[in-house]
């Protein structure tokens, strides 16, 4: 798509690439949200995902780019208020990379409304030596707010190329690729204040035209954040996610491909092909049997959960853009400050209800070690995904919203109770709470399509393959009797204290390699009528807080260490047994029925 | 630093949590007792001389700081030395 702006003109002299043995390698830096991630996927070609909010980048992206005709290496890395003094993990990560040989120049990439904050990172950014120049991004919205760049003079003062861009847009990429070959070390005061340096330099370069600013936007700012209008819009939210994922997504496309599509069209053909084509029993079942990779893996995977992923990446995607995510950090912060949180963790949280492996890697923008491991563990614990949400939906929603209320209600509680003890067991402390909120915006159409498309296909990479694993293991354990055994086994628990049905425990052993898995295997077994409305809303609040799937647990392990990882697992499955166990008794002496 | 919180402009000098919403005033300096929280809020321009709105003050505080929107707690709020404009 934008590759083709990034050809070289068919005017030029040579049209011969130039290829080094070392590619010119250039990172991107700057503030959070300022668009570095827009700016790599214009020169690049490659799609890193681009939010409206602080953090969405949390490791290094690389990708090549041409700049006139010479191929470079392009770095992407997480934002950063700071290279120097305390920095957060994901500053540290950046920091790394411009001071070290990973780079050879620096371009920094500035939010041309936030000149100021700008300019005091290329204080620090300056003294790594590396030569750099100054993306002055999003130069529209700066323009609409009033605010104008003398551009000449900032480039005279900083002695570097400064160019204007609108990344989201494509405008001034060929300024920058020219700019880039005549990057140089900035001219910065060697010693002083960076800060008032900064502040000087800004006010002389910027001016405030006043009136210039977007009323509608502020208004909707004001709105969302005041408990009095923002609750109610928050309550609107869920209700409209509810309905577009919950109705639409679990119930209407689900209905479509899974029952028409698959239960009628697929699902038949495959068998009568297999049943002609193949003359090998073990491989019919293998494939069509009832636990084929067709009828059971690919059914689950394609039918059931794609339709709910999809619909759920689409709405999620539109409200990370619209920068709504963040102000519910203001209404959270009280709450979460009990489970030894500040605000700000309700971006991984409210991440994980995509994908609670994303989500762990999110962790990192906390501020201390201990918010990050009550974050994880808080995650792998109570955040159902977006697939596991959506069967929850769609079982319960089938049965009463009582239901749904006590699962709910059950997680919650635990979550706070979990969080209330280990924000008191674990060493350390809490952070500040201090977050920015990013600028309220109509999501662009472009960037959210893209966005769900990479996510989805991103699903169909890691979740699609899982399934099938998982549907070639069930079949082996139950070819060779080892599922028979482990029901047995597991029947004292699943049957006895559970009050499940014995079949349930394959759902367990399913839900083990991923939790949306055993949720669809559920899903089947709920509408199959094998399980009662008290034994559904059992079997999921297990399946709601039971070991996550295996990508969560080694990004657990990844990111904090093998020891405090099966730490995490232990714990939780323990929690998740024994709250059903608690929960089957507390029903059943209730006698509720739903 | 501290000097510049002169007597004679005491009665303007402010805490940020004490500014009712749409109050517009320029930071003198941030209290350092924590040198984390000083130099986070210094990294999202919170420095002397830069101009601040109160915007919101429940359930949280919110304010704007040259073109930044920063939400925080109360106990951030309070180490902001204003002074009023």
């Amino acid at each position: 798509m934008s590759c083709s702006a990034s050809l070289p003109s068919s005017n030029a002299s040579t049209p011969v690439l130039t290829l080094r043995a070392h590619p010119r390698r250039i990172a991107l830096v700057g503030n959070p949200n300022v668009g570095k991630s827009a700016l790599f996927g214009r020169l690049t070609g490659r799609y890193a995902v681009v939010s409206n909010y602080p953090g969405t980048t949390v490791a290094l992206t690389q990708g090549r780019a041409l700049v006139g005709r010479e191929v470079c290496d392009l770095i992407d890395t997480p934002g950063v208020n700071a290279v120097d003094g305390v920095l957060s993990e994901d500053e540290a990560i950046t920091r790394a990379v411009i001071t070290s040989d990973r780079a050879d120049v620096v371009a920094q990439v500035a939010d041309a409304r936030n000149i100021r904050r700008a300019l005091m990172l290329t204080w620090q950014v300056a003294r790594c030596g590396k030569p750099m120049l100054l993306v002055l991004n999003m130069t529209d919205e700066a323009r609409a707010h009033g605010i104008d760049i003398d551009a000449a003079r900032l480039e005279e003062a900083l002695g570097i190329p400064v160019v204007e861009t609108v990344a989201t847009e494509g405008r001034g990429l060929d300024d920058l690729r020219r700019a880039l070959g005549r990057a140089r070390a900035a001219h910065v005061p060697g010693d002083g204040d960076g800060a008032s340096w900064a502040h000087d330099l800004a006010e002389s370069v910027r001016r405030i035209r006043p009136h210039g600013r977007r009323w509608v936007q502020e208004a909707i700012g004001r709105a969302v954040r005041q408990p009095p209008t923002g609750l109610p819009i928050l309550a609107g939210i869920l209700y409209l996610l509810y309905l577009f994922v919950g109705v639409f997504g679990a119930q209407t496309l689900v209905g479509l491909v899974e029952h028409d599509l698959f239960a009628r069209w697929v699902n038949p053909a495959a068998i009568e092909l297999a049943n002609r084509f193949i003359p090998v029993a073990f491989v019919r079942d293998l494939l069509v049997g009832q636990y084929g990779v067709i009828t059971m893996g690919f059914t689950y995977a394609i039918g059931i959960v794609l339709p709910v992923v999809t619909t759920f990446f689409l709405m999620f995607g539109w409200l990370e853009d619209s920068g709504y995510i963040p102000r519910l950090a203001i209404f959270c912060d009280r709450l979460f400050r009990v489970m030894g949180l500040n605000g700000k963790a309700v971006l991984p949280m409210v991440l994980g209800l995509g994908c609670d492996t994303m989500a762990t890697m999110t962790t990192r923008i906390l501020g201390t070690r201990k918010e990050r491991v009550i974050a994880v563990l808080l995650l792998a614990l109570g955040i159902p995904c977006s697939a596991q949400l959506a069967t929850i939906l769609g079982i319960l929603g089938g049965i009463s919203f009582a239901a749904l209320l006590t699962l709910f209600g059950v997680v919650v509680l635990q979550m706070f109770v979990v969080g209330f003890l280990a924000a008191r067991v674990l060493p350390g402390e809490r952070s500040d709470f201090i977050l920015e909120l990013p600028p309220i915006r109509w999501p662009s159409t472009r960037n959210l399509l893209r966005k769900t498309l990479m996510r989805v296909r991103w699903y169909l990479g890691e979740a699609v393959p899982l399934f099938l694993i998982g549907t070639v293991v069930l079949f082996v354990l139950d070819r060779t009797g080892g599922l028979q055994v482990l029901v047995r086994l597991a029947r004292p628990v699943v049957t006895g204290l559970l009050g499940l049905p014995a079949s349930a425990a394959q759902v367990f052993v399913m839900g083990f390699l991923r939790r949306d898995y055993g949720a669809a295997g559920l899903y089947q077994l709920a509408h199959a009528h094998a399980l009662t409305s008290v034994q559904a809303v059992v079997a999921l609040t297990v399946m709601t807080l039971f070991v996550p799937c295996v990508a969560n647990v080694l990004m657990i392990v990844k990111e904090q260490g093998l020891k405090a990882g099966l730490a995490i697992l232990g714990f939780i499955t323990v929690v998740a047994l024994s709250t059903g166990v608690a929960l089957n008794y507390v029903l059943d002496v209730l006698g509720v029925t739903f | 630093m501290s000097s510049m919180s002169s007597v004679s402009r005491s009665d303007s000098l402010r805490r940020l949590n004490t500014l009712r919403p749409g109050q517009r005033g320029v930071v003198v300096r941030v209290a350092c007792e924590d040198r984390g929280r000083a130099e986070r809020l210094a990294s999202l321009g919170v420095t002397p001389g830069a101009a601040v709105r109160l915007l919101q003050r429940f359930p949280g505080f919110v304010f704007q700081c040259d073109q930044t929107e920063l939400a925080v707690e109360l106990g951030v709020a309070r180490a902001i030395l204003v002074e009023l404009r």
